[in-house]
Order: C-alpha cells, then sequence, then structure tokens
C-alpha cells in the first residue's frame, strides 16, 4: 500500500529514468519534461496532469548496430507501460556510446 | 436538411472564402483569449491557453498553430440573425456590360451572391468580402454562364453569418430544385479560386465510420503504405497539421519536394480506428508515423535528422 501509493507520487520522468536506465543500460540520459510547449494540443485537452510530452537523449551500447527504428522501438518498448497511461509523445536522441563520442570505460 | 447542408458545406467549395475572412476570426479570436486569460484563474480548463501561464522567457515559441475555430463559431453564431432575404425574394440584376455601370450595380461589400446563365439556371452560390469584384472575376473566367447575379449584402460579416446566408441560399435552391449549383459541385474548379500551391487531398482508409469494412482495416493500412510510395500519417490534414510535429514532417516532405501520401489520423469519420491499428500494424506508439515503400522510416525525430544530415528521403 505505502509503497503503491509512493509510486503513484513519483513522477512520469523518474519512472521513465528508471526504466530506461534499467532496460537500456543507458549510459546518458537526459529526460526533459516539455508538456507545457503541448498544453493546447488536441490529444491532451482534459489530461490535467502533463507529463505527456518528453525530450529524451539516450546514449546505449545496446543501439550499437541497430537503425534508428529499432533503437526508438527500443526505447518506446521500455516505455510501453508510460505510453499505456499518458505519455503521449517523445522527440528521441539515440546514439551509441561511439556515437556520442564517449570513451568506454568497460 | 440541415446536416445534409452541413455535409455540404463541408464537401462544396466556398467562393472567396480567403485569408481576410481567417484575420478576422483571428483577431476576434486573440481578444477572447486574452480576456480569458485574465480572468481564469486555472488555465487548465483552457488548454489551449494554458502555455501561457508556463511562460518563461527561456522558453522558446512552439511552432504549433492552435485553431480552437469550433469554439469561436459556435460562439458567434448565437448572436447570428440571417440578414438576408431568401434567394427566390432576391432581385436578379443582370450582369452589365461596362466598369462604371458595374460598380453602381455590385457592391464592394461582403456577403452572398449567385450567379446565374442566360438560361436563369443557377450556375454558382458563393460568399466574398467585395461581391463586385468576385463577380468581375467570374465574369472574366467564365463569361458564358455569368448572365445575372443575386446579391445578399451580409450586415455583421463574420465567417458564421456568411456561411448561415450561404447555406441559406444553397438549401433553399437544393429543396426547390434537388440540384447542387454546378459551380459548387466538389471538383468543379471554374468558379472557386485555386489555392496557390495545389496540395493533394488527404487519403481518406474508409468510405465511413458507419460503413462495415468487407477488408480488415490493418490489411487496407499494408495496401496503402506499400502501394504508395511515400506515406506519411499525420494529425491534421497536410494543409493544417495538428501537431508540432506533423507539421515538422509535412515541412520536411514538402520542402524536399517529395510527392508523398497524408493520412489524417484524427479523422474519425473516414479513418475510424486507424491509430489504434496503425500502432499495432507499424509497432510504433506514437504520430506522426513515415513509411516508404512499405516501411516504416520513423516519425518527427527521424525523418528531421535524415533531413539535416542531408539524406535524400526519395532515395530510400
Amino acid at each position: 500500500m505505502a509503497s503503491r501509493g509512493a509510486n503513484a507520487l513519483l513522477s512520469r520522468a523518474i519512472r521513465m529514468e528508471t526504466k530506461l536506465k534499467s532496460a537500456l543500460e543507458a549510459a546518458v540520459l537526459e529526460i526533459e519534461d516539455v508538456s507545457h510547449q503541448h498544453a493546447g494540443h488536441a490529444a491532451v485537452k482534459g489530461n490535467t496532469a502533463g507529463e505527456t510530452h518528453f525530450n529524451v537523449k539516450i546514449v546505449s551500447p545496446k543501439f550499437d548496430g541497430q537503425n534508428l527504428v529499432k533503437r526508438h522501438r527500443m526505447v518506446y518498448e521500455a516505455l510501453a507501460d508510460e505510453l499505456q497511461s499518458g505519455l503521449h509523445a517523445l522527440s528521441i536522441v539515440a546514439k551509441t556510446p561511439q556515437e556520442a563520442g564517449l570513451n568506454m570505460l568497460r | 436538411m440541415n446536416s445534409q447542408i452541413s455535409s455540404l458545406a463541408s464537401v462544396l467549395s466556398f467562393h472567396h472564402f480567403s485569408m481576410a475572412t481567417n484575420t478576422i476570426n483571428l483577431s476576434a479570436l486573440y481578444t477572447s483569449t486574452s480576456l480569458r486569460v485574465l480572468s481564469s484563474n486555472s488555465p487548465q480548463n483552457a488548454p489551449s491557453l494554458s502555455f501561457y501561464s508556463h511562460f518563461k522567457p527561456s522558453v522558446q515559441l512552439p511552432s504549433i498553430s492552435y485553431k480552437p475555430y469550433g469554439n469561436t463559431i459556435r460562439h458567434s453564431s448565437l448572436f447570428v440573425v440571417t440578414a438576408v432575404k431568401t434567394l427566390s425574394e432576391t432581385e436578379l440584376v443582370d450582369v452589365p456590360l461596362t466598369a462604371e455601370e458595374f460598380n453602381s450595380k455590385f457592391p464592394s461589400e461582403t456577403g452572398v451572391y449567385a450567379v446565374y446563365d442566360k438560361n436563369l439556371e443557377l450556375q454558382f452560390v458563393g460568399i466574398s468580402r467585395n461581391i463586385a469584384a468576385s463577380v468581375i472575376a467570374h465574369l472574366k473566367s467564365v463569361p458564358e454562364l455569368c448572365s445575372s447575379v443575386k446579391v445578399g449584402v451580409v450586415d455583421e460579416p463574420d465567417r458564421a453569418a456568411l456561411t448561415q446566408a450561404w447555406k441559406s441560399w444553397m438549401e433553399e435552391h437544393i429543396q426547390a430544385t434537388g440540384k447542387v449549383p454546378p459551380g459548387n459541385e466538389s471538383g468543379n474548379t471554374s468558379w472557386v479560386r485555386q489555392p496557390p500551391k495545389k496540395k493533394k487531398p488527404d487519403l481518406r482508409l474508409t468510405p465511413g465510420r458507419n460503413v462495415q469494412l468487407t477488408v480488415p482495416l490493418d490489411e487496407l493500412i499494408d495496401k496503402l503504405v506499400k502501394e504508395n510510395k511515400v506515406v506519411a500519417f499525420i494529425k491534421g490534414s497536410r494543409s493544417a497539421p495538428m501537431c508540432g510535429f506533423s507539421q515538422r514532417v509535412v515541412g520536411i516532405l514538402e520542402s524536399e519536394g517529395i510527392d508523398y501520401e497524408s493520412v489524417d489520423v484524427l479523422d474519425e469519420e473516414y479513418n475510424y480506428g486507424l491509430r489504434e491499428t496503425l500502432k499495432k500494424y507499424s509497432n510504433w506508439p506514437t504520430f506522426p508515423q513515415i513509411f516508404v515503400n512499405g516501411e516504416l522510416v520513423g516519425g518527427c525525430d527521424i525523418l528531421s535528422s535524415m533531413y539535416e544530415k542531408g539524406c535524400s528521403i526519395s532515395s530510400i
């Protein structure tokens, strides 16, 4: 009960962060809530909770060898629950560590 | 009858429903929005406005165009009293041959007008911000069909009042003759000013919401994306996208000069159920979605990044 309540209070951004980190082993992850930019958007009307539109920048070794469509699908799959529950749109930048110019530590 | 007319209005073309109309509507709209912003304590009640309440200096203005036309029209139509006479009561005026005569006979005002040919057959009912100018334009483009004209000036020419006047004349004519004036039939281009850049119509997947499909919707999607080289599933129409991402997609495709088909996923009449079915078909949860040669290329982000990298989209 307590944990369920706490979970509901967690913002979507934090849940997204957790999910993307664990599912995609994100090396870099930036999540920005831009819902306010889409507040009159027809599809969001009536949704007063906000947290509908996010910019996501993610660097993951799992993107290696995957084209952009597959990378975006991986992000969407990790966030399937959120998309079911009111997350409306993501703007995704998905890179491999190499593409992002990161030195692999491992 | 009324519903028949209103569906007519959406199918048939208005003449000279030009930018002037929009400008007037928009300014009225801005006035009312700012009033509402001031008076509203709860911006959530007016979702199209709550953007202002979040306004920060660092926030860029979104490129989305808000178009709450529906409300405005409904609101103002409360005050509309149809000021024009009926079509049959209106005096028929012969189209004169000289310009001087012309200006004395026809007002340069806003209203509805009906053009008759020499056999007194009604050819076209239009609305205009300058009736005299519109009639002159018709006289130039289709002189053989412009013999006489009926004019109804609308005193308070907001869009709703004009539409109302137009509808009442159309309705009257259809009731009397059972026919739509030939110039108002969709596809007739001799009366209606063509938009400067002709846009393709959006594709519709079904014949209508209440028509039983003989082929499942996902098969229709499959057929559509495979039979057309580039298909964009967008929110809103290609001429007026309803979401910033769709707008960007349309912008990129047009600036690349790509011959593409568009489908409005918000069209609940002709594409009913499309959003959910398409999400499953493409395994992609958001819109817009762009298909090339039957394959999902992605959404706005991917198309944008291809565009920025200079990938030729049509060469995929």
